[in-house]
């Protein structure tokens, strides 16, 4: 029987179409995140406010679907973790694929369920306008936001989303390679979270918070996060090359 | 051609060496049994030629190419076994179209009537199948694929004895049709024998044998007869295996290296001679202990 020779670009592109296809309840459970995201920021205004005179009284409550966001972090962050689980990286190996076409379609992959998660992040919003509508009686009055807006608020949240996936697939990897780190890493950050300015005098995750969250210059905050997002997915894709597959 | 080539591979875990120190090779276009007790290393030994595994020394090339991390060794090879991961969102039916995606020598048509043949339902999930179902459909990607390198790692696990049958068949049939380097590790060497060309035993992690089945066949013979003429006449040979029947009668068996001299002197002591079966000559080199489980009694 005659060997056929593959190259790499095919190999990551039938592996991506593959995880599309394969992983799709993590598509649904976007879809569940960000609907109780919604209903969460329905129950509850961000802001109120009122004025009274003798005839007229008025109440104003904002309510605000940024809490879809964070939930598309956790969802980001969650993912991320489970494709590097070990019965995920043996249906690679079931058919075919080496560790490198692994790592490349799995960022692929996150990727495009990264962007999907941001433009319906973004688009949440007028989930939240439509129920609101229907469940008060009163004026409902909407912010309007230009295209322009629209299109850098998804970029710029599918880059904040890509951020967290891409430390997710590291920390998944980290476990992977060594089931310690699945204790370890919990315990460093939330120790980091309560005492880290005890000890260290500075908060870490502050001024974590500060580099990436506010950056006001676009291209500066693209450039942060992209060389993260780079950093991490490299790192990951060498631990990974060296690792065995024991299914 | 030389499709497999290895020369010295180990393989430690921790303490323990699965493979030690292996040199062989394997020719294209054969059928090799893989055979060997459990835990003697067959399964790491796979794993390695897959490229699922790295060895710790040694040298091994399939194809040429060192098979860990290879996309070449990846794309021309298939390994069964019954812990072969499908995702759980995808029926059997799809998983079929995956596969023909990714093997380049996928024959579809082939896999949908042995997929109709073992009546599978497309809409049902690997997940939920039984463990003989498991291994059936497993079987099914393996041999559908026609991957120039063909790893079955205990195939039959589960399958009832007609399905085995069935199993082994087909296997032979879509052999013939499309020739391609096959290694089968199993237990039922009996029920194997006649699919395989060479037989290569492992003991311990090392290789024991590597040798074609017919070789193995008369590799060594049996002598049956009274205790004391026997032990007489296997004094000072490497007995691979003796069991004593019923009241001072042995049955040993040796080498078939007796000279024409020992073989007249046998006759004319009336001992039975008689060749032994490669299946059970297997059982025999791969045991410990020359009396088997029986020497627990003694």
């Amino acid at each position: 029987m005659s060997l056929t020779n593959t190259n790499m670009a095919e190999t990551v592109k039938k592996q991506f179409c593959f995880k599309l296809k394969a992983n799709i309840d993590s598509f649904s459970s976007l879809v569940f995140i960000q609907l109780l995201a919604v209903v969460f920021s329905s129950f509850s205004g961000v802001a109120t406010s009122g004025m009274s005179s003798e005839d007229i009284q008025i109440n104003v409550n904002y309510y605000s679907a940024d809490l879809v966001i964070p939930f598309t972090f956790i969802w980001a962050f969650t993912t991320a973790i489970t494709i590097t689980t070990r019965p995920y990286r043996n249906h690679d190996f079931t058919f075919i694929s080496n560790r490198l076409s692994s790592s490349l379609s799995n960022i692929l992959f996150l990727a495009a369920a990264t962007i999907l998660g941001s433009i319906t992040a973004l688009l949440a919003g007028n989930l939240l306008k439509l129920m609101m509508y229907f469940r008060l009686e009163s004026l409902v009055f909407s912010g309007t936001t230009s295209l322009k807006e629209v299109l850098i608020g998804i970029f710029v949240t599918f880059l904040y989303v890509f951020l967290f996936s891409a430390v997710g697939y590291f920390v998944g990897t980290l476990v992977q390679l060594n089931k310690l780190f699945s204790v370890l890493i919990p315990v460093l950050f939330f120790s980091s979270l309560f005492f880290g300015s005890f000890i260290l005098g500075f908060s870490f995750l502050t001024d974590l918070f500060q580099f990436y969250g506010e950056e006001t210059v676009l291209s500066i905050f693209i450039m942060k996060t992209l060389v993260t997002v780079a950093v991490f997915f490299i790192a990951s894709t060498s631990i990974w090359n060296q690792l065995e597959v024991r299914r | 051609m030389k499709i497999i080539e290895c020369a010295g591979l180990t393989k430690i875990y921790g303490r323990k060496k699965a493979l030690d120190q292996m040199t062989f090779s394997i020719e294209e276009n054969k059928i090799t049994g893989l055979i060997g007790r459990n835990g003697a290393g067959k399964t790491t030994l796979l794993k390695i030629l897959a490229g699922f595994m790295k060895e710790t020394s040694g040298e091994i090339k399939v194809f040429s190419e060192r098979p860990f991390n290879s996309l070449n060794v990846s794309a021309n090879s298939v390994f069964v076994d019954d812990q072969m991961a499908f995702p759980q969102a995808i029926p059997l039916g799809e998983i079929l179209e995956v596969a023909r995606d990714f093997y380049p020598n996928w024959d579809h048509s082939f896999a949908l009537r042995l997929f109709d043949y073992f009546s599978f339902d497309p809409k049902d999930y690997h997940k939920r199948l039984s463990k003989g179902k498991t291994s059936t459909f497993n079987m099914i990607i393996g041999l559908a694929s026609h991957a120039p390198l063909t790893l079955f790692d205990e195939p039959t696990t589960g399958m009832d004895a007609s399905v085995r049958k069935d199993f082994y068949r087909v296997l032979l049939k879509d052999y013939i049709a499309y020739p391609r380097t096959m290694i089968l590790s199993s237990h039922h060497l009996d029920e194997m024998e006649d699919l395989l060309e060479d037989v290569l035993l492992i003991k311990n992690g090392k290789k024991h044998m590597h040798m074609p089945i017919s070789d193995l066949k008369e590799w060594a013979i049996g002598i049956k007869g009274p205790a004391t003429v026997v032990l007489d006449l296997i004094n000072g040979r490497d007995v691979i295996y003796k069991n004593e029947i019923g009241i001072k009668t042995l049955y040993a068996v040796v080498k078939n290296d007796l000279s024409q001299s020992v073989l007249n002197q046998v006759q004319v002591a009336g001992l039975e001679i008689s060749s032994v079966r490669s299946s059970d000559l297997c059982v025999y080199l791969n045991n410990d202990t020359k009396g088997g489980i029986d020497d627990v009694f003694n």
